[in-house]
């Protein structure tokens, strides 16, 4: 029956949408049919045409409300008053451009730039990570809580025992990166290779799309010559390499034979056993020592000497997989258990230490996560402003077309269908400033993605995909919804007949819309406050980290890495080859000087260890002094303008051959040598096998190594001799600007091996602004959103203030014609302003000195409840505030009182 | 004019319905021979006519038709569909319950 009633309804239905005109005639003809009988009926019992004739219409009850009411029980006419709405909609909007303009602007800015930033957000936090079950991998780091370091490299007899001690994992790897030369295909290239143990990519779940991948079988037990620095990598004899996906592209031409031919690392033919895919992403920041993509993959060997805790220090890094239906806090808890039996086995290494699991999701963005929450908030706060203005403007031209909707309350539309037409109106806006909106997103997103420096975070992911675009458009008509709902709900219950005698406006429906508009503006002020306080306070913080002293010069110094084959260049050969390159390097016009150091200032990298003091009795193990390592090259401290205290630096024997001497830095001599002369005073630095006692010879300036924020840490500074590394980074003062010395380097560099790329070219002025591009990143968004809340906060003010003014045009005339000057009604409406910028900001001020609580980890050098910064947003925002009142203060001042008294 | 109850409305479709079962005719007919038939006891007002008419069309249970009337001019002529039969029917058996179960109330002896 249901069904048979449907195929029968529905073409009834259908017929009736797409006739409508041909069946409204019918209607009309229908009624009048009607009226024609009915009167024809009355004037047959004697009563005259024109009374029967008004009789019988009183009867339908009124031709046009009749008709109506037919129309109504049409099931249909949902679709067709909503496109009877729409086409008005657009009409109405059509004829008040100005309010439309400002509405659909509002909102595209409000939508765009909530889209923008959460496409930013799905990216780096909400968007999983392309391996197999993402949630078990965990980074595994070792942890010394003594001094506060929660992730550590791993020392490699820690991860052996680990791998055989625990039961909560159901596999662990190492992985290691080493910058390598890549010859032989162009020109010759520094790529990062990574080291991995065999089951990597069988703990990451990744297949490769060519070829295969590492297994244990690739890993012979060979022994590698001894006498390597403890912190060394030993190369793999297994020589096989995996090329990354944009490797393969790029060097090689997208080989697809590529499997079983030979790519050229450091000198030594290497076979290409797999290619992984362009989704295979792997990268983590923390303790890489070159800080780029891994490009290769090869196997790393576990060196016979790694079982050795005397020998080898920690440098690994490992990943693991916990086994399914593991938590990670169990997994957790057991680490703590093993580590705390192996600092009972092996108290002079192992005392003190712990071991941290970070989940790789936390490990690749968890340093953001505070910073684009912060951002996310901030934007929604903007997207609320943005729709209490829309409310506030709909609000205003509901009261003004009052009398519209009166007439057509009476003839015959009911509530339902005004408030529908309403709402379809803020709906049409909605949708508009939400298409306009995805515009501004799209533009916006890859604004931030230019603007974003490459230390910053990978922002090549981020595209405006389909969560977007469902998030803007809920966004979009939950803003129109908002703003639609309350001038609807406030209109339908208009009196109908307050509304339609001339004039009328200062009746209570009209003070009611100015009472909401004006709770409107206070919570946009007040909301306006927040962000420009947060972003004041984000501001004064970037300035305070940019004045800090670095403790040495950093304009035109130019930097650029050297990494040598361990193959082609032993110890002598190596030192040989800086020699010569310095010295070429110095001769150059425009070279004022030059030097090395294997990990400078903001490389993002540096080497650490214990050191104990000659003629100090032992200390117990697990509370031995540390100490940072940097190793240099003649006229270091001169180069880079660190200033010497005490003491001398060192000499050209002391370059010459290993003489074990050290330089120390003032927060070592500080710390260790406490009120007493350090100079003569003899270190023992455990950083090799065999470790001599050297003297100290000077104390030079401290310099900030990491970051701006970090305070210096102890430092030595050995001579190349001590420890001839095959990385080092050259550091170069010159006149000019420093890149233009770069051809003439490279020239150079050619003329005394024609295999060595240099890597990493970049300015010490590079450096530092991309060690703060986060800061500098989240600051200059956050003013955005802050001058954005402004602009929208004025707006709305504006137009509150100048909806009083006419409002208030009756009253303004009275008290002009009753002698009051123009001057003092000016004062009356700035009066008004005041009074509302003033709650506002007094709520602004409340809600901020709570929201930026929340700021504290992003701050530097300034407290999140700064008096300064409060009074000084509080002011100048009251002042804009003020200057938005001003113009329809002005037009008060203006008006006629003659004119005004006119109206009632 | 305000919309009529639920039971009000339904019972004037089945008595609509049940008119149009006679035979074919115009919307002011209908009303007519209501009135008469009931004795002026069931008038229904030319406000909720019309509404209730077009409503039982869309329903399917009523359909219209443009013909010449007697006196030479064109009126809308609505006759009772198939379906509207069946919704007669069960209309129909639905009021006979309900008044059979009014009646036993009402007609129950007072103590």
């Amino acid at each position: 029956m249901r069904l048979e009633h449907w195929l029968y309804t529905v073409p009834l239905r259908l017929r009736t949408l797409f006739r409508r005109r041909s069946a409204d005639r019918e209607l009309d003809d229908e009624l009048r049919d009607h009226l024609e009988q009915k009167i024809t009926q009355l004037v047959a019992t004697g009563v005259s045409v024109r009374q029967a004739r008004r009789a019988a219409l009183i009867e339908l009850g009124g031709m046009e409300k009749a008709k109506e009411e037919c129309r109504e029980m049409r099931k249909v006419n949902f679709i067709q008053n909503s496109l009877q709405d729409l086409h008005y909609a657009l009409r109405v909007l059509r004829k008040s451009p100005g309010f439309a303009a400002v509405a659909i602007v509002t909102l595209a800015l409000g939508i765009g730039a909530n889209t923008a930033i959460f496409s930013v957000v799905n990216a780096v936090l909400l968007k999983p990570l392309n391996y197999k079950d993402p949630s078990s991998l965990t980074l595994v780091w070792e942890n010394l809580p003594r001094i506060s370091l929660w992730r550590n490299v791993v020392s490699p007899a820690n991860f052996i025992d680990w791998q055989d001690q625990n039961h909560a994992f159901a596999g662990m790897a190492a992985f290691l990166d080493q910058p390598v030369n890549l010859t032989g295909a162009g020109q010759p290239e520094q790529v990062d290779v990574e080291f991995v143990s065999p089951n990597f990519f069988a703990i990451l779940g990744a297949q490769p799309m060519l070829g295969r991948s590492f297994s244990p079988e690739d890993v012979e037990k060979g022994v590698v010559s001894g006498g390597q620095a403890k912190t060394g990598v030993n190369p793999s004899k297994a020589h096989i390499v995996v090329l990354s996906y944009g490797l393969w592209k790029s060097k090689f031409g997208a080989d697809p034979n590529i499997i079983g031919k030979s790519v050229e690392l450091n000198g030594e033919a290497i076979t290409v056993v797999g290619v992984m895919g362009p989704d295979f992403d792997w990268y983590v920041s923390e303790f890489s020592f070159t800080h780029e993509r891994p490009q290769l993959w090869t196997p790393l060997e576990m060196d016979a000497t790694w079982h050795d805790r005397t020998k080898v220090g920690r440098f690994l890094r490992v990943i693991g997989r916990v086994r399914p239906g593991v938590p990670v806090t169990q997994a957790q808890a057991q680490m703590n258990v093993i580590a705390a039996n192996l600092a009972a086995r092996y108290p002079k290494y192992d005392k003190g230490w712990g071991v941290t699991l970070v989940p790789l999701r936390d490990e690749v963005s968890g340093a953001f996560r505070p910073a684009l929450l912060i951002l996310l908030g901030a934007v929604g706060l903007v997207l609320l402003i943005a729709c209490a203005n829309i409310s506030s403007l709909l609000l205003s031209r509901a009261a003004g077309r009052r009398r519209e909707i009166a007439i057509r309350v009476a003839l015959g539309a009911s509530r339902r269908r005004i408030a529908q037409q309403l709402l379809t109106e803020s709906i049409l806006l909605g949708v508009i400033g939400g298409v306009l909106g995805a515009l501004v997103a799209v533009w916006a997103t890859e604004s931030l993605v230019h603007a974003a420096s490459a230390s910053l975070l990978d922002f090549a992911e981020v595209s405006v995909n389909w969560h977007i675009l469902a998030f803007a458009a809920g966004a979009t008509l939950l803003a129109g919804l908002l703003a639609g709902l309350l001038p609807s709900l406030m209109t339908a219950r208009a009196e109908v007949a307050s509304a339609l005698p001339e004039g009328g406006r200062t009746s209570s429906a009209g003070r009611k819309s100015l009472a909401a508009r004006s709770v409107f503006v206070v919570a946009e002020i007040s909301l306006a406050l927040v962000l420009l306080a947060g972003s004041s306070l984000l501001i004064q913080s970037f300035y305070q980290l940019m004045n800090v002293d670095t403790g040495f010069h950093v304009s035109h110094l130019l930097t650029f890495q050297i990494s040598l084959p361990e193959k082609k260049y032993n110890d002598q050969a190596r030192a040989a080859f800086f020699n010569q390159l310095l010295g070429k390097v110095r001769a150059l016009p425009g070279a004022i000087s030059a030097s090395g150091d294997v990990t400078p200032p903001f490389s993002g990298v540096g080497a650490a260890t214990d050191f104990a003091i000659v003629g100090e009795p032992p200390l117990p193990p697990g509370e031995s002094h540390g100490t940072d390592v940097r190793v240099v090259e003649p006229d270091y401290f001169r180069t880079m303008g660190i200033p010497l205290l005490r003491g001398r630096t060192f000499n050209e024997r002391e370059f010459a051959q290993q003489t074990n001497v050290v330089v120390i830095n003032r927060v070592f001599a500080d710390q260790y040598f406490p009120g007493k002369n350090p100079l003569g005073q003899k270190v023992i630095i455990d950083m090799k096998d065999t470790n001599l006692p050297d003297e100290i010879v000077g104390v030079v300036g401290d310099v900030h190594e990491s970051d701006l924020a970090t305070a210096p840490a102890p430092v030595a500074y050995w001579p190349y001799s001590e420890m001839a590394y095959s990385t080092m980074t050259v550091v170069v003062r010159t006149a000019t600007l420093p890149l233009s010395l770069v051809p003439a380097i490279r020239e150079a560099l050619g003329q005394i091996d024609s295999d060595q790329p240099m890597a990493k070219i970049s300015t010490m002025d590079q450096l530092i602004a991309n060690s703060v591009s986060r800061s500098r990143f989240t600051m200059l968004l956050l003013s955005c959103f802050a001058g954005l809340a402004l602009v929208l906060a004025c707006i709305g003010i504006y137009g509150v203030i100048a909806y009083s003014v006419t409002q208030r045009t009756h009253e303004i005339g009275i008290r002009l014609a009753l002698g009051a000057q123009r001057r003092d009604v000016l004062l009356l409406i700035l009066r008004q302003g005041a009074r509302l910028a003033a709650i506002g900001v007094a709520i602004g001020l409340a809600g901020a000195l709570a929201l930026t609580r929340l700021m504290t980890t992003l701050l530097y050098g300034v407290s999140p409840s700064d008096p300064w910064t409060f009074a000084g947003v509080s002011v100048l925002l009251t002042l804009v505030a003020l200057l938005a009142c001003y113009i329809p203060a002005r037009r008060a001042m203006k008006v006629d009182p003659m004119v005004a008294l006119r109206y009632e | 004019m305000s919309k009529p109850n639920d039971l009000v409305q339904g019972t004037l479709d089945m008595l609509l319905l049940k008119i149009l079962a006679l035979e074919p005719m115009n919307g002011f007919a209908v009303s007519q021979r209501l009135k008469q038939i009931s004795g002026d006891v069931l008038q229904v007002s030319d406000g909720s006519l019309y509404p209730s008419l077009h409503k039982l069309e869309q329903e399917g249970w009523i359909t219209a038709e443009w013909k010449t009337s007697e006196n030479g001019r064109r009126a809308k002529y609505y006759s009772l569909t198939r379906l509207g039969r069946r919704q007669l029917d069960k209309e129909a058996e639905n009021w006979g319950r309900l008044s059979n179960a009014i009646s036993r109330v009402v007609k129950l002896k007072e103590a």
